[in-house]
């Protein structure tokens, strides 16, 4: 059974179409990425696999679970970390995990933030208000909240923003020893470099449509840069 | 940096910007339509409200210095909104910023760019909130109630008053960020002057120059008004980064859980650490227990009747938990909950038991203190119609604004509907209050069956609240 598997996907706000008939399918394991410029219809392909948008049209299916129907159901076997979401900023870390734990029912919470927070190096500031924080700092918070709960799926938009190279590269090792383990990840991005570095198949979306599938390994230098431009601006 | 100096071209085009800023902030989050009536419902309300004073017999001069005081305290909720920070309105606006966080990226000093929103937020109310009050006066001059010229006097001191409750959150935010034990000294100060020299303080105020339009009057009540307006700005003293990173203990979470899960000690936390912490509490149900300390002495006065304190103050308190209900859900991304496996319901029960955990005991409080002027056993009644009146002004206000209870100031319709939901309780069991005298069984089984039923119903909506939201929510709407 796919991961992700969506038919028809369509989602209309008003007037404007952001998803038109999306047909999208993940297998189990795979480390996808989801390539768009702005308003291409990325984060709502994304709010809508995970529960928290409704589509106006189509079928959808996240882990054997309609997310429409059962969102909690999918949203207590994945973890989603959307773009530009910073902790609660009068929170400290341990808090707001804290709360993470509490909303996922997670009996060893305590040994799990130590443990991610030594991960991703960010245990000295355990205990400092979030809007102290460094913007790398808050950025490795949101990622142990993806993963305290070891969930068989994860959602990122932009996984590296804010990191510097040092974390970028380990975070690259830890999404693909997560996907190394039978865990399917399913990324959205800007960047090319991180599409190339991280997927084992990309995506290419443009006015709500996928337009291309391919395994990036498969490009050779800029081809994927090329390929991106062309299927998007040949729309 | 050009902060530094006098440079009126680029304080003007600022203040232009965030005026413009500002209406698309409000007509994108509420739509264009609900949002420029909302000046014509605040003129019928403030027409409504007055011709009822009226006709319980109150003094126009009480209804004048009435509407100053909420212009005032207004002004100061609207004042600290410049002060909360970028991060913590990043977590309530999402990826919205506004000009006044742009010290970071804009050669502009944070105090001038706080300044300019200062002016701006005088400027945006006057046109939304204060003209529309001022508007809703006409009606009296026109029936003769208050004189012609004295309208155009209310205008420009209820604007200022408006200012003046704004520069003085600023000005005090300013002190805070300088010295903790130096608020404490001008907080005291102003309080004792408030309770030794209450005339000479209310002549420093631009009311002052209402009731004294002679020059000397527009001197005293203007002069400290332009001082606060200069010194809020001068005073703030943004944060520096780089060894400012605050520490807390770490078992303050631990020390909370007894009263609910993350979902309840998430939102206490967030009050007690944002601007004002739990004293914002405490100070906005303060208000509303002085002035209505003050509206049922003057019922007294003007009427003779003698109302039931306990309903009387146990329903005016219920109603100013709303209040509270904005504390704890000020910071909310609603959609972010969206995000967990959890759901709305669930949030919502956590929302309540911050509410009650922070305004039962903050009510209860004032009413002890009422005891200590009023008779004791009159005031039992409101140990009881308090929370159950409580519990509907929270299935309410949750029912009707989720986690957005601020956005009721700017949506006419939802504002309407709001008024409506509290009149219908309110004005029966205030009723009640005046007539307990005249018909005191009668009056307390009506206030105690009106209470009752207020709380079912406030459960009933409580019930209902996170299905409802969350499909809201999941819709997009």
């Amino acid at each position: 059974m796919a991961a992700i598997e969506t038919t028809g996907l369509t989602k209309r706000y008003g007037d404007l179409l952001a998803l038109s008939g999306l047909e999208l399918s993940v297998e189990r394991g795979e480390l996808y990425g989801l390539l768009g410029p702005n308003g291409s219809g990325k984060t709502t392909t994304i709010e809508i696999l995970t529960g928290q948008r409704t589509p106006t049209a189509g079928e959808v299916s996240v882990l054997g679970f309609d997310p429409v129907e059962r969102p909690l159901s999918v949203r207590e076997a994945v973890g989603i970390l959307p773009e530009r979401e910073d902790p609660p900023s009068f929170l400290t870390p341990r808090e707001y995990l804290r709360f993470v734990g509490d909303v996922r029912e997670i009996d060893d919470i305590q040994s799990r933030i130590a443990e991610w927070a030594d991960r991703l190096e960010f245990a000295g500031v355990l205990d400092t208000l979030a809007s102290d924080l460094s913007e790398g700092e808050r950025q490795r918070v949101m990622l142990a909240q993806v993963f305290i709960d070891e969930p068989e799926l994860v959602f990122i938009d932009e996984p590296l923003v804010n990191l510097d190279p040092l974390m970028q590269a380990e975070v690259k090792a830890l999404l693909s020893e997560y996907c190394s383990a039978g865990n399917t990840l399913f990324l959205s991005t800007h960047f090319m470099e991180v599409a190339e570095a991280l997927c084992t198949r990309v995506g290419i979306i443009a006015d709500g449509s996928l337009v291309l599938e391919r395994d990036p390994r498969t490009f050779d230098g800029d081809e994927l840069l090329e390929t991106f431009a062309s299927e998007v601006d040949g729309r | 940096m050009r902060g530094s100096t006098v440079d009126l071209p680029l304080t003007l085009g600022l203040f232009r910007r965030m005026l413009v800023e500002e209406f698309r902030l409000h007509t994108s989050l509420f739509g264009r339509r609900r949002f420029v009536t909302l000046p014509v419902f605040v003129a019928l309300v403030v027409m409504g409200g007055a011709w009822l004073l009226g006709l319980t017999g109150t003094a126009m001069g009480t209804v004048v210095a009435g509407v100053h005081l909420l212009v005032f305290f207004f002004g100061l909720q609207v004042g600290t909104a410049g002060l909360i920070g970028r991060d913590a309105m990043r977590d309530l606006l999402g990826g919205t910023t506004l000009l006044v966080f742009s010290a970071r990226t804009l050669p502009v000093s944070r105090r001038r760019l706080l300044g300019v929103f200062l002016l701006k937020d005088v400027a945006y109310y006057f046109v939304f909130f204060l003209s529309p009050i001022v508007a809703g006066f006409v009606p009296l001059v026109l029936v003769g109630e208050l004189p012609a010229g004295e309208l155009g006097l209310l205008w420009l001191t209820v604007t200022a008053t408006f200012a003046l409750g704004a520069a003085t959150s600023l000005t005090l935010a300013g002190v805070a960020t300088r010295s903790r034990l130096i608020l404490l000294g001008v907080l005291a100060g102003v309080l004792a002057a408030l309770v030794l020299l209450p005339g000479e303080l209310v002549a420093l105020t631009p009311y002052g120059t209402y009731l004294d339009p002679s020059p000397v009057g527009v001197i005293a009540g203007f002069v400290p008004l332009l001082g606060l307006l200069v010194a809020g700005p001068l005073a703030f003293q943004p944060a520096t980064g780089g060894g400012g990173a605050r520490r807390v203990g770490r078992d303050r979470f631990d020390q909370l859980s007894s009263l609910g899960d993350g979902t309840t000690v998430r939102p206490l936390l967030e009050v007690a650490r944002s601007s004002g912490s739990v004293w914002k509490v405490v100070f906005s149900l303060g208000l509303l227990f002085f002035v209505a300390a003050l509206l049922l002495e003057r019922v007294l006065v003007v009427t003779g009747i003698e109302p039931s304190l306990g309903i009387a103050f146990g329903t005016l308190l219920a109603l100013g938990t709303f209040t509270t209900y904005n504390w704890v859900t000020q910071l909310d991304d609603p959609r972010e909950y969206l995000r967990y496996p959890v759901a709305m319901d669930r949030v919502f029960a956590g929302k309540r038991r911050a509410f009650f955990a922070l305004s039962l005991p903050t009510g209860l409080a004032y009413l002890a203190v009422a005891a200590l002027w009023f008779p004791r056993a009159e005031l039992l009644l409101g140990v009881v119609v308090f929370p159950l009146v409580s519990v509907y002004v929270y299935g309410v206000t949750a029912y009707l604004t989720g986690l957005s209870a601020d956005e009721l100031l700017f949506d006419t319709s939802l504002f309407a509907l709001y008024g409506f939901a509290l009149v219908v309780v309110a004005v029966p069991l205030l009723v009640a209050a005046l007539a307990y005298h005249a018909a005191p069984r009668q009056a307390v089984a009506v206030a105690l069956g009106l209470s009752v039923l207020a709380a079912v119903v406030g459960v009933l909506l409580s019930r209902r609240v996170g299905a409802r939201w969350e499909e809201k929510l999941r819709a997009g709407e």
